[in-house]
């Protein structure tokens, strides 16, 4: 570990505000300002891996309220490149988006979609496809990639690897050097003052190593903090003891972020555990498959059931396909969409904003219960409307993990 | 049932009227109509009908045709609806339980070949057959008067036949079947010139298949009121938007009579990679959805990506030429200069839209379907094969598809 870290005052582009926190769990409510607007936390974050959400214009993810989306720098790196991003003025200009972006490092990627990645203390090493030729991806090229792409959030390359290995010395390795390559993205970063670095912690689930990753990267002062490395198969308990550990040992003041998080069950309870932000490609993935994230839990719109179903896909739901069109919505019916859904691209458009604004919704409500300080029985609610009111289904680990924050799932 | 006297130069069932308002001949020459269907928006001619795959415009969504499209009409194959062999009384239920604003009847119509001789007489009885069988089971005298499709208007086809092989029935359709036949259809353009003096008023619908811009002036000079293009979609699943105008824009035309000039194309490929840092719109001064909020760059981007919005907004773009290309054919027929109008096009513009050079979407529905006028022949569980290709397709491509120097070029690693 290093030993002394050389900091230097870390300048910040956000502002985060408190309004308010749950008297039970560790749930807080704020609004994270940001240099493309306000972001309501806690909130998730759609992820547009390519510069464009799956066929959405900007102005359909504008009206789902999203104020704050993904890139993946992985990717923008390829295609189109840093040249064209130059030349272009950044991803804003390029995707013609005018609120905030957010981009992972590409790390991630790197280490799950290239074959053939090994980590070395200068950074990712990787035979390029095409050609063979060993290529070396470093933090500096990440850093650089990101601040050409001018995200309001940009992630540090970070030293990957499952939660799930059994390798305890490559965790420790993989942690430690997380921490190194932090300190050499600081460095690289050209553009504190417009785009805010966040930190990634690590650590598998090893809650020691997760205890001193925290300590030496709070210590570096980023404007935000990530909780890396989860969302890789690791079972649900694992995961709610590495969130509850890490939050509590975070400033106040900063934002958390818990990368690739999740299904809407996890991003919940996260929230109870002190989370902030959250991103998943889950929503929108599941829609080009028909299938609809509703309260009680998912329906698959190719089933055949609902072919003559002429209700909308969430009675209620106030996104532009469930709205009735006598309130300004398209009034679409389940019928309608299985007609639709998986056939045509608009069946995955539509599928695509109803997800998106369920998300932002569900995120919304959970948001207004933490500042009335009701989010214990807004969890309650949550579970019993997936499961209809049978606790006996409910999942283990949730019960376990919020009772780990001072608050019983299975009361009434 | 009383049959109406009409005025000639207006057709008119309980749904529709149509009106042709330029006092032209109505056989043989440009004109301009209006198409007026109860409860809905009244529709301009000559105009084109956007088509459809399972009822929707391919890849704009709902909310954004309503919002960032001028598209007031929808062109929707009964097959989209699950395809089958459909007996000619089952079309008809159709139409009685769907009750679209215009049906169009069935035609006997032979694709891919030229049909012979014993094959054209067969099309020409069927075809009339059909026709005059669905005029009475929709509207005749043995249907109740609550029971009759008067909410629907019947456009009666015409075959893709010389006059006189389908004189009998184009006969009766003067005649008898007259009073209830609200328009025509028609499968290719040189039809227009068979269509008797006492038809002139009825709407005609071209389902033909036009190559580009230059193909629409010609039906339109041959008399085309409402037309189907099927170049609009392909060229937005190729990557490419339309880039012309009518009449040619006299900055434009300027340019062109300016010695040795090239003539112009009549489409961007935006799989170009000339159009990588172009942050200029797809056409200078287009007002669409498309270019008022992105540029080349984007769309080159998009496509390089495959991402799905690149298709969407290049059809928003596309139909918007297409809208401003038919509001200028109009005011060309009004103005009285559509004759000079297209020859100044056609000397503008080269005549062929720019070839294909980059990847559509993923086969889907709507691409197995040659269009109205290609109803080839189909085969069972063909949709639920595609559905299964797009689920199992995966969401992004994540393999850089560049050398290791075009990767560092990128600035996305470097060599070692």
């Amino acid at each position: 570990m290093s030993a002394d870290p050389q900091l230097k005052a870390m300048p910040s582009a956000l502002t985060l505000h408190h309004h308010a926190k749950c008297s039970t769990t560790k749930a807080r409510a704020s609004t994270l300002d940001l240099p493309h607007g306000s972001v309501p936390l806690p909130i998730f974050m759609p992820v547009a891996t390519q510069a464009s959400l799956k066929g959405l214009t900007y102005d359909q993810l504008r009206d789902t309220g999203c104020m704050l989306c993904l890139n993946n720098t992985y990717h923008l790196g390829l295609k189109p490149g840093q040249e064209v991003l130059d030349a272009v003025g950044g991803a804003h200009k390029l995707q013609g988006w005018d609120r905030n972006l957010l981009t992972d490092s590409g790390g991630f990627q790197m280490v799950s979609l290239l074959k053939l990645a090994t980590v070395t203390e200068e950074g990712v090493r990787f035979l390029s496809p095409h050609d063979g030729s060993p290529m070396l991806l470093t933090p500096e090229h990440s850093i650089s990639l990101q601040n050409s792409i001018g995200s309001d959030i940009i992630m540090q390359l970070d030293d990957v690897i499952a939660t799930t290995s059994p390798d305890h010395a490559r965790i420790k390795e993989a942690m430690e050097r997380s921490v190194r390559w932090l300190d050499r993205c600081i460095d690289a970063h050209k553009n504190p003052e417009t785009q805010n670095l966040f930190c990634i912690i690590q650590g598998g689930l090893d809650l020691e190593l997760r205890k001193q990753c925290c300590a030496e990267m709070v210590a570096r002062d980023t404007p935000g903090i990530a909780i890396g490395g989860l969302s890789g198969g690791e079972a649900k308990e694992e995961f709610c003891k590495v969130v509850d550990t890490c939050t509590g040992l975070l400033p106040e003041h900063k934002p958390r972020y818990v990368m690739g998080v999740g299904y809407p069950e996890d991003i919940v309870v996260a929230v109870a555990l002190g989370a902030d932000m959250f991103d998943c490609v889950w929503p929108t993935r599941t829609a080009r498959f028909g299938n609809a994230i509703v309260s009680a839990g998912t329906i698959n719109l190719r089933n055949s059931s609902y072919a003559n179903d002429f209700s909308p896909i969430e009675e209620g739901c106030t996104c532009k396909c469930c709205r009735p069109t006598d309130q300004g919505g398209l009034g679409l019916t389940k019928a309608y969409m299985h007609h639709v859904t998986a056939k045509e691209t608009v069946g995955a458009h539509l599928l695509t904003v109803h997800n998106v604004h369920y998300m932002l919704t569900l995120m919304g409500a959970a948001r207004q219960a933490i500042i009335e300080d009701r989010y214990p029985a807004f969890i309650r609610k949550f579970f019993s409307d997936i499961y209809e009111g049978d606790k006996t289904k409910y999942p283990e680990w949730a019960v376990g993990a919020l009772r780990g924050v001072g608050m019983d799932l299975l009361e009434d | 049932m009383t049959k109406t006297t009409m005025d000639p130069s207006q057709s008119q069932s309980e749904k529709m009227t149509f009106s042709v308002l330029t006092s032209s001949a109505p056989i043989m020459a440009p004109r301009l109509g209006k198409l007026a269907l109860t409860g809905r928006k009244t529709l301009s001619t000559p105009h084109y009908i956007p088509l459809t795959s399972r009822g929707t415009v391919p890849h704009i969504a709902h909310d954004m045709l309503r919002k960032e499209t001028a598209l007031n009409s929808l062109y929707i194959g009964l097959e989209d609806l699950g395809f089958r062999q459909l007996p000619a009384h089952q079309y008809l239920d159709s139409i009685r339980s769907l009750k679209p604003d215009i049906a169009i009847g069935l035609a006997d119509i032979v694709y891919g070949r030229e049909p012979g001789v014993k094959r054209r007489a067969k099309m020409v009885d069927r075809t009339h057959a059909f026709t005059q069988d669905a005029l009475e089971r929709l509207y005749g005298r043995s249907v109740a008067d609550g029971q009759k499709s008067t909410t629907t208007a019947y456009f009666a086809p015409v075959l893709p036949l010389d006059n006189a092989q389908q004189s009998l029935y184009l006969d009766d359709l003067q005649d008898e079947l007259k009073s209830h036949v609200s328009g025509l259809a028609l499968y290719e353009s040189s039809s227009l010139a068979q269509i008797p003096e006492s038809l002139g008023a009825l709407p005609r619908l071209l389902l033909s298949q036009p190559g580009g811009p230059h193909d629409l002036l010609r039906d339109v000079s041959l008399g085309g009121d409402l037309l189907t293009l099927p170049f609009v979609g392909e060229c937005s699943d190729a990557g490419i938007a339309l880039d012309f105008t009518f009449p040619v824009a006299s900055d434009v035309n300027a340019k062109a009579n300016g010695s040795a000039s090239q003539p112009k194309a009549l489409g961007i490929d935006l799989w170009s990679a000339d159009t990588a840092k172009d942050v200029s719109a797809l056409s200078e001064g287009c007002q669409c959805y498309a270019c008022r909020k992105h540029h080349r760059a984007y769309f080159n981007h998009l496509l390089n990506a495959k991402e799905m919005a690149a298709w969407a907004l290049l059809q928003m773009h596309n139909y918007h030429v297409m809208d401003v290309f038919f509001a200028g054919v109009r005011e060309s027929i009004q103005r009285g200069t559509f004759e000079e109008d297209v020859l100044s096009f056609n000397h503008v513009y080269v005549s062929e839209l720019p070839q294909r050079t980059g990847e559509g979407p993923r086969l889907r529905g709507y691409q197995l379907q040659a269009g109205p006028h290609k109803r080839g022949p189909r085969v069972y569980g063909r949709l639920d094969d595609v559905s299964q290709k797009f689920a199992e397709s995966q969401s992004s491509v994540a393999t850089p598809d560049t050398d290791a120097s075009g990767l560092e070029h990128h600035g996305f690693a470097k060599k070692v």
